[in-house]
């Protein structure tokens, strides 16, 4: 076989390849930043075998420093290095304006979004395979397993890749050119401190538990590869939210990214909920760990969904309503988790019921049971009631993004006001700051001073706002629908409203 | 129009308050070369861009091959190049793989991937620059890798926003005999031009766009015809112009009577039935006439005739 046609087949099997990744790999291999980053591991690589090898000739066993230096190095690369490419990514084609002429192609925005991440995977497996002989040296002058190593690489390589499709997401975020670069220096650092707290957590981890794995007290074998299992479907359940994110940011308004979203944020929910159930029947400790874990995971989850979900618009693109009418499975799903019409609201309900069906298992102490269900009152509530009387009275202006700053506004003056209207009415000598009955309304306040709420038996408040702000969401559910159907009933064949440019973060989650 | 390759019906972009696109409708026929005039800010580049399934329109529908840029942009994707007014390269990319990579993108596979790039090198005439970094070429060059981008994956439509811009007359010369060509294939082209001239030597017909609307479409004679309430004629005598200019004067419709040359030029209040008579009545009173012509205006003159230069 000639090398023309060597390269020929070369060049036939590449069509497996995202066109994007064939595209960043060829840009890559001529770019600068390449180039150091290439030159430098192998430097650092070099560096240390050096300094390991001498160490090793005077009788010590370097394998275990000569790993960590290895996998630090690598850390830097595969956390700050490449992660900051891949932010870069989507930015340089909105600033050569070539984002545009891939819009036109075949390449879908999920395509898109995948080969981003699959050339940054590309450029990881390249630094990773420069750095593979020296960390095979490491094990060659002994003092660590390859067990421990596989793992650390495999761990360090998954965390790179999320990290990585983090960067893609912010990426897509934004389209204005000041925006991105404030963005681009803030995931810089960041992206430093990730790298400060992964290398802590690196060292705790690789002393603890891998090393455990070899017989150490901490955990068990099973237990160390249960929890990595557990880990890995996390950080691939988490990954594909991202990915998906990122789609719904580059997608057109007349598409529908959302049922997606919605289906892989439930998966989330779910596969955190089942990972802390597993602890259920463990000693009472560990399951009252367990579910404080899943109190406060679960309730971030919520309040991300919340503020997205519930605020999102009731229009059902055309494309979705065409969709829905199918009998197929997607049909079904659009259906049930598909955009706008009231199922924005309605998910954030289904979730609140799976978090607190689930909290109602474990072991944990009444009062902070009665405070999580006081944050997840008023999650509701700010969330819901904002949005509900904005639909109700001002629904010319309630477009999501109006809908969101509502929200945080809302948010704002329930934290300041109860002080400064106490101040204006009242006009006290000295303003007491202290908590007190007036800041119920804040909920940051009210949960730091729960023990405070109990005691005076304010709990009767932060209840009624739960209750408010549910039944707010639920009004919000056929509020929705019927929007929907007004819309689908003026004019069934109208186009989808558009936005101001293509791709929006508006129907996010 | 039944043959139409590209129709817009009731096309609605707002900006705010601005009204980029308001109620615009048109269609361009199968194998029609359209020119879309219009002075900065009067929607062109926005059609253009709902045409080309970047932007989405709040109101009214377009298609593109029968396929509706709403309902299913990926189809209108797959038969439409689009040519933004902008190159858009990137860098450490030669010309060959970047053709490469939108061939890629557009779905081609193996053989007829490889066989689309050569032909587009070949069609476009940029052999000798397949090795050079695209960033690297000069303007006119760029805009013609950025042309063989748009017909990489052979589309039956073809929508240029402004591909002339800034481009020296020779590469303008080169980017017209190539539309010239893509037209003889039977592709239907779009583009927006400033440059009028140009157009006119291109298109079939034109539509003239201001403050999103659209005031006038057909071909430049017909739109010219319709809009102006006079027209321009001459008239040249085998002997002098002395008895002429007297016998002008007091014909019914005629005015401004002037010498231009050995002709007298004038204008006639009318259509074609008011010229048609005074030609009879010139020739029924004896007069040698050796020419008789009318002036029926460039684009120019009806970009000028029917846009008031005013932006939103």
């Amino acid at each position: 076989m000639t090398f023309a046609r060597v390269l020929a087949w070369l060049d036939d099997k590449s069509d497996w390849l995202s066109p994007l990744v064939v595209k960043e790999v060829r840009q890559v291999v001529r770019g600068r930043e390449f180039s150091l980053s290439f030159g430098a591991s192998l430097v650092a690589g070099l560096s240390v075998a050096f300094f390991g090898a001498t160490d090793a000739a005077a009788g010590g066993t370097a394998g275990r420093w000569t790993f960590v230096a290895l996998m630090a190095c690598l850390g830097f690369l595969g956390l700050a290095v490449v992660p900051l490419g891949a932010f870069g990514a989507l930015r340089r084609e909105r600033l050569e304006q070539t984002f545009d002429l891939i819009t036109l192609t075949a390449l879908s925005s999920r395509r898109v979004v995948v080969g981003k991440l699959l050339a940054q995977a590309v450029r990881l497996t390249t630094l990773f395979a420069a750095m593979a002989p020296f960390v095979a040296m490491s094990f060659l002058l002994g003092g660590i397993d390859f067990v421990t190593i596989a793992i650390s690489l495999v761990v360090l390589f998954l965390a790179s890749l999320w990290v990585c499709a983090l960067c893609v997401f912010l990426s897509a975020l934004v389209r204005s050119r000041a925006l991105s670069s404030v963005i681009f220096v803030g995931v810089g650092i960041v992206v430093l401190f990730v790298f400060g707290v992964a290398g802590s957590a690196f060292r705790a981890f690789s002393l603890g538990v891998f090393f455990a794995a070899t017989g150490g007290p901490s955990l068990t074998a099973s237990e160390t590869f249960w929890t990595l299992a557990i880990g890995t479907t996390m950080w691939l359940v988490t990954l594909i939210n991202l990915l998906l994110l990122a789609v719904n940011r580059l997608s057109l308004p007349t598409e529908d990214s959302v049922t997606s979203l919605r289906l892989g944020f439930l998966a989330q929910l779910l596969l955190l909920t089942g990972w802390t159930l597993t602890f259920l029947f463990d000693p009472p400790g560990a399951a009252k760990s367990a579910g404080y874990a899943l109190a406060v995971l679960g309730g971030l989850h919520l309040t991300l969904v919340a503020v997205f979900a519930a605020t999102e618009g009731s229009t059902v693109p055309r494309r979705a309503l065409l969709r829905m009418k199918s009998p197929s499975l997607e049909g079904w799903l659009i259906r049930l988790f598909g955009p706008g019409g009231g199922r924005g609201p309605a998910s954030v309900i289904l979730q609140l019921a799976i978090l607190m069906g689930a909290l109602a298992a474990f072991p944990i102490n009444d009062d902070d049971r009665r405070a999580f269900m006081a944050s997840y009152g008023y999650l509701c509530f700010f969330v819901g009631v904002p949005t509900l009387l904005f639909r109700a009275f001002l629904p010319k202006y309630a477009t999501p993004f109006r809908l969101r700053v509502a929200v945080l506004v809302v948010l704002a003056l329930a934290t300041a006001l109860p002080d400064v209207l106490h101040y204006l009415i009242r006009q006290p000598e000295i303003l007491d700051l202290h908590y007190s009955a007036r800041h119920l309304i804040s909920p940051f306040r009210t949960l730091a001073n729960w023990q405070t709420v109990e005691r005076s038996g304010w709990e009767l408040f932060p209840l009624a706002a739960g209750v408010t702000g549910l039944v707010a969401l639920i009004l919000l559910v056929p509020a929705g629908a019927r929007q929907a159907a007004e819309d689908a009933s003026i004019n069934p064949h109208r186009p989808a409203p558009a936005a101001g440019e293509p791709g929006r973060a508006d129907l996010i989650y | 129009m039944s043959d139409a390759m590209v129709q817009i019906d009731g096309l609605v972009r707002h900006f705010g308050g601005v009204h980029a696109v308001d109620d615009v409708s048109f269609s361009v026929a199968r194998g029609q070369v359209l020119g879309f005039i219009g002075p900065n800010g009067a929607g062109k580049t926005t059609t253009m861009r709902i045409l080309a399934t970047l932007d989405t329109p709040q109101g009214g529908d377009a298609r593109v091959g029968g396929y509706s840029v709403v309902d299913d942009p990926e189809g209108v994707r797959r038969i439409m190049g689009f040519m933004p007014d902008y190159a858009g390269v990137y860098t450490n990319t030669t010309v060959e793989e970047y053709l490469d990579f939108f061939a890629r993108a557009n779905d081609l596979r193996g053989e007829a991937r490889r066989k689309a790039v050569e032909h587009i090198i070949e069609f476009m005439g940029i052999g000798d620059l397949r090795d050079r970094h695209v960033e690297s070429l000069s303007k006119g060059l760029k805009q013609r890798v950025a042309l063989g981008r748009a017909i990489v994956h052979n589309p039956d439509v073809l929508i240029l926003d402004e591909p002339a811009a800034n481009l020296d007359p020779r590469a303008r010369i080169e980017l017209r005999t190539l539309l010239r060509e893509l037209a003889a294939d039977g592709k239907t082209i779009l583009l927006s031009s400033h440059i009028l001239t140009e157009l006119s030597e291109i298109c079939d017909a034109v539509t003239v766009i201001e403050r999103g609307k659209i005031l006038a479409t057909g071909s430049v004679e017909e739109i010219l015809q319709r809009v102006r309430q006079r027209r321009l004629l001459s008239v040249r005598l085998a002997g002098s112009n002395e008895r002429l200019e007297r016998f002008l004067v007091e014909q019914p419709g005629v005015i401004n009577v002037h010498e231009a040359g050995p002709c007298l030029e004038f204008e006639l209040e009318g259509g074609d039935e008011e010229q048609v008579q005074l030609v009879s009545r010139l020739i029924g009173a004896g007069f040698a006439v050796l020419e008789f012509s009318a002036h029926s205006g460039g684009l120019e003159d009806l970009f000028i005739e029917i846009t008031e230069g005013r932006v939103q």
